[in-house]
């Protein structure tokens, strides 16, 4: 483990909470002055450039120059989500973070996802955009919108768990000496070397998870050169989904369903379930 | 061949998602806007679906993308069924405001007090885009009266 990464990564952590405290609304809704919104955008933007820093880019150029330009605008873009005092603008903002993880979804070969997150997303703000223009107050109308609930001790939890994860991920991380792909590597060994990395022997319970996992319809197309794949891009994906997880999508739809019918329980106009009994009704004759 | 998709890759897919996901739980904790909590939550759906599918890339199966479309059903099915939720406590309560609804929080948990009166209202001027002050259009004119003449 590198010393120096260590120290980027607390710097990641320290500069990213502290701009995003600045950027936060303030606790009893006080206007904080356009120098510590300043201040906060900066350290944001370092610790967003630190933490490109720790991140190792791709072999291509094209595929690495996308990956910085997705991975980048959607952390600025979430950022802003949580620190827009207008709703409007974190509707939009968020839709930016969605259209990045597409965009990192079709980089690490999920196509059809890529498509799928953006049409359900896409509804899914229409729909939030109108609600904020049904419901919401004017900008910088309605209190809530400029107080935040302790954001200080928020922000910290937040980030003492990020560092957790940076941490955990920093000390997996290749040591120099090390190929990136060594085979002799087993500390997170891939599926198809899972039975010689961690020395299961064929006939156990575990080995025939491992084979269930690995089932030629449950494979992705041109990872592994000696290996069979059915279907490339949305057919595999099809494949295995009506294959191996055919349950899952059965429950999935009745999740959707009762989801259905529940949101159409909640929301429609009914009068209250104890109503004031200020004059009795008149007893049954 | 080595693939594409190496272990240093799979670290980064690891760390935007972990990002993401505290980004959002940050949103969730501190902001008080209903549908701002109803985008960090989804926020943090994001997070976690990136982290299944870059796991699922790098072992070579689809599990990690079967999982993220279980991820995006539910979370449609959170999407209608917190709407409608922050449908009727709108109606309830005219406000968006998560403090409102403080009298359901758990039994022996203070009560937040705000003081409102501390919170500054900004000022905006008017950009270019406001409607125009229309000058009224003179007094009103007489109505005509009808008579029926019948034969």
């Amino acid at each position: 483990m590198d010393i120096f990464e260590i120290v980027r990564a607390i710097a990641v952590i320290v500069l990213g909470a502290s701009g995003t405290w600045l950027l936060l609304p303030h606790r009893h809704g006080r206007i904080k002055p356009a120098r510590s919104t300043l201040v906060g955008v900066v350290l944001s933007g370092i610790a967003l450039i630190c933490l490109a820093t720790l991140w190792k880019p791709p072999t291509t150029f094209l595929a690495g120059a996308f990956f910085y330009l997705f991975a980048l605008s959607s952390l600025a873009g979430a950022v802003l989500t949580i620190t827009s005092r207008n709703p409007v603008y974190s509707a939009l903002w968020f839709a930016a973070v969605v259209l990045s993880t597409a965009g990192l979804f079709l980089l690490s070969g999920a196509q059809f996802l890529a498509a799928g997150t953006i049409i359900v997303y896409a509804g899914a703000i229409i729909v939030t955009f109108l609600f904020v223009i049904m419901l919401a107050q004017k900008e910088g109308r309605a209190t809530y919108d400029r107080m935040a609930r302790s954001p200080g001790r928020a922000t910290a939890t937040c980030f003492l768990l990020f560092w957790s994860l940076l941490y955990a991920l920093i000390a997996l991380k290749t040591p120099p000496g090390l190929k990136p792909d060594d085979a002799t590597d087993s500390r997170l060994a891939r599926g198809s070397n899972l039975l010689i990395a961690k020395g299961i022997a064929p006939n156990t319970p575990e080995a025939s998870v491992v084979h269930r996992a690995l089932s030629p319809t449950n494979r992705l197309p041109d990872i592994d050169p000696g290996t069979t794949a059915l279907g490339r891009h949305v057919a595999g994906l099809g494949g295995t989904l009506y294959t191996d997880h055919l349950v899952t999508v059965e429950l999935v739809g009745a999740l959707l369903f009762a989801a259905l019918i529940g949101a159409i329980a909640i929301a429609t106009p009914k009068p209250p379930i104890r109503p004031v009994q200020s004059n009795p009704p008149p007893p049954a004759s | 061949m080595t693939d594409a998709f190496t272990f240093d890759m799979l670290i980064n897919y690891l760390m935007i998602g972990a990002a993401l996901m505290v980004l959002g739980m940050v949103g969730f904790l501190a902001r008080r806007n209903l549908i701002v909590m109803f985008l960090s939550a989804e926020m943090m759906l994001q997070g976690t679906a990136l982290t299944l599918v870059a796991f699922g890339r790098y072992h070579g199966n689809w599990t990690g993308q079967v999982f993220t479309i279980v991820i995006l059903t539910v979370a449609a099915c959170e999407a209608s069924i917190a709407l409608a939720l922050i449908l009727i406590l709108f109606n309830r309560k005219s406000s968006l405001d998560v403090t409102l609804w403080q009298e359901i929080r758990e039994p022996g948990q203070p009560l937040t007090v705000d003081d409102p009166s501390q919170a500054e209202v900004e000022q905006f001027e008017d950009g270019p885009e406001t409607y125009p002050h229309l000058t009224p259009a003179g007094i009103e004119p007489e109505h005509p009266t009808w008579t029926v003449h019948r034969n």
